[in-house]
């Protein structure tokens, strides 16, 4: 049966697959089932960790119903058409013993919000406001969560659940991850005979979360992010992957920097804006050189990579698959398989902390 | 005699539950059938509104469910106005045929739109043969100014493109001229109840088309006024030009021609 997304148009893929079974091995024990995206990301191993890690159903929820966190899941994907993510969240429910025709029943129920719980409600209008409008509407966003009974502690999730499937939609949008296989995946025989076992395999590995305290202080930029959640054990995972990405040596931690205060800039989020100001200060850059970077996305100053990056993480904000891979293809000409899926793994993440940014930290 | 009568009863009453359920089954199917016709009739429907506003406005119309009568008031925004006309339309419409005249403007039209969206601008509406356009209208955008002049210098090369195929079929060149200012104003579906189109209202979008009316006088194809010269990349090459008065407005107006990118700029592979 064609999925919803069949006809979002999707590149071909713009990077080789490279296996890599420390990798794989890694996300069949925290998964239970092969990542097939994974071999894509292998070059940047960071980026292959936090596409395992940042899942929030392997326990990094501990407030949050997983219900919810899945129709969210699902409708920011539908909302972004990330085809890959959409096709993966079929195959789950497909494997759970759902019918196409029940998925489709399902979708539109959480499109009705007459027909939802409010609290169900409020979350779903959540998620599709901060795919379409950012953190522009976080203000109200945070509102509704709140009128609709939901606590402080839930609503970090929320947000984190949102931020995570906006950073998993674009890191497989932006070089075109194929998708076709695993849309046809859950019609095979094979699989179809297997279901039973798949889905007892996958929900054996999912798990609620536990208190995890935040053993030390983070010093990056968005530390106040990770403290905001200090004793969740989103807290450690997310710092994990923020500090292995400045780690990577692929692109320069400046490189990386830039990019990421052209998207704060770009969505408007003074916070993290304040903190990778800071950081670039500390890497030498002055404020007159920045202001004039993020003015006009050049400067004297940049190197040719941090030219082109500084410009392709601009068009990464507003989510058009289209766009965003047609900019993609173009950069891949001038970068190497590494860097480009490095930089797309940099521009997803920041749209993601951008997000979660503006819903848990109070701007100044 | 029992058993006979009692096996007709039961095959009568599996005929007619047989029968209740082909027939349920039957309805489904017309159903279904009927729902995927509307849904094709939706997304054509998408597909031809995606031609007469923005496609940004309809997805978000769309999306949010909301009912035409009840679409959102304007949003107070800052906007780069983008005003293109073709020089010289008149002369040409009566020197081609009609036929061949529509083939010719849908080209322009189509490279200047193509040159807009590239730069993350928004066809606004075609006005004879002049395009309105608009930059930061939908989506918040901090780099409109920049964008704006980069989508200028973008149609003034696939104009001279254009010519070419033009010329190469006998046809006359064609010549643009762009006025492009920015300032505050109203965005947003406007119009009656019958017809509505997304719109910006505001200075801006008054002196763009009054400035591209200059690019005759001052013998240029794009002028840009003060207040946007103040927003661009010092990488712009511009010229000003001697203040003109324009209608509607009792200052003259100052504006400045754009040249196009430093060469150290374009060294850059801009």
């Amino acid at each position: 049966m064609a999925s919803a997304l069949e006809h979002v148009s999707w590149e071909t893929c713009l990077v080789e697959p490279r296996p890599d079974r420390a990798l794989e091995s890694y996300a069949r024990r925290r998964m239970g089932v092969p990542v097939p995206s994974l071999r894509y990301f292998a070059s940047v191993p960071w980026l292959a960790r936090a596409v395992v890690d940042l899942h929030p159903e392997l326990g990094l929820l501990m407030h949050l119903e997983q219900t919810v966190a899945d129709a969210l899941t699902l409708i920011v994907s539908q909302e972004n058409s990330c085809r890959f993510c959409y096709a993966v969240m079929r195959m789950m429910l497909r494997a759970q013993g759902m019918s196409d025709a029940r998925i489709e029943r399902v979708e539109q129920h959480l499109s009705r919000a007459n027909d939802l719980a409010p609290r169900t409600a409020a979350s779903i209008a959540f998620g599709r406001s901060q795919s379409r409008v950012g953190p522009g509407g976080a203000r109200d966003a945070r509102q509704a969560l709140r009128a609709a009974g939901i606590g402080e502690d839930e609503m970090r999730e929320i947000a984190f659940v949102v931020a995570s499937t906006d950073f998993l939609n674009r890191v497989h949008t932006i070089p075109a991850i194929p998708s076709r296989s695993l849309e046809r995946m859950p019609d095979q025989l094979p699989v179809r005979l297997l279901r039973p076992l798949i889905n007892h395999i996958l929900q054996k590995h999912r798990f609620r979360g536990r208190a995890t305290p935040l053993e030390r202080a983070p010093l990056y930029p968005y530390a106040r992010l990770v403290g905001a959640y200090a004793g969740s054990p989103i807290a450690p995972a997310l710092g994990q992957t923020i500090d292995e990405m400045w780690a990577s040596p692929v692109l320069s931690r400046r490189c990386k920097l830039l990019m990421l205060a052209v998207i704060a800039r770009g969505l408007g989020c003074e916070v993290c804006a304040l903190e990778i100001g800071e950081a670039l200060q500390r890497e030498g850059l002055d404020t007159p050189a920045l202001a004039q970077i993020l003015t006009h996305l050049d400067a004297p100053e940049l190197d040719d990579i941090e030219r082109l990056l500084v410009r392709f993480a601009r068009e990464t904000i507003w989510y058009e698959p289209a766009v965003l891979q047609r900019r993609a293809r173009t950069l891949s000409a001038q970068l190497s398989g590494p860097q480009l899926i490095e930089a797309a793994g940099v521009a997803s993440l920041a749209n993601g902390l951008c997000r979660l940014g503006a819903m848990v930290l109070e701007h100044p | 005699m029992t058993w006979t009568a009692a096996l007709v009863v039961a095959l009568v009453f599996i005929a007619v539950l047989a029968g209740a359920l082909w027939r349920q089954r039957r309805d489904q199917e017309r159903l279904k059938a009927q729902l995927e016709a509307a849904a094709a009739d939706l997304e054509q429907l998408q597909n031809a509104c995606s031609r007469l506003a923005p496609a940004g406005v309809v997805q978000r119309l769309i999306a949010d469910g909301i009912a035409l009568d009840d679409a959102p008031g304007a949003e107070r925004k800052v906007v780069t106005a983008m005003f293109v006309d073709l020089v010289g339309f008149t002369q040409m419409t009566e020197r081609l045929e009609p036929a061949l005249l529509v083939r010719v403007v849908n080209g322009y039209y189509q490279r200047v739109s193509d040159a807009i969206e590239e730069h993350r601008g928004q066809v606004g509406s075609f006005v004879g043969d002049g395009v309105v356009a608009y930059f930061g209208a939908i989506q918040p955008n901090p780099w409109q100014c920049d964008d704006a002049v980069h989508a200028a210098l973008a149609m003034r090369a696939a104009i001279r493109a254009y010519n070419a195929e033009l010329e190469s079929e006998g046809l006359p060149p064609l010549a643009i001229g762009i006025g492009i200012d920015r300032g505050p104003g109203l965005a947003g579906l406007m119009g009656s109840r019958a017809r509505r189109e997304y719109a910006f209202i505001g200075r801006a979008v008054n002196l763009a088309a009054r400035i591209q009316g200059l690019t005759r006088i001052h013998e240029v194809d794009i002028l840009v006024t003060e207040a946007l010269r103040a927003e661009l990349d010092a990488g712009f090459v511009l010229a000003p030009m001697p203040a003109e008065p324009v209608k509607g407005f009792a200052e003259p107006v100052v504006t400045y021609a754009v040249r196009g990118r430093s060469e150290s700029r374009q060294h850059r592979g801009e």
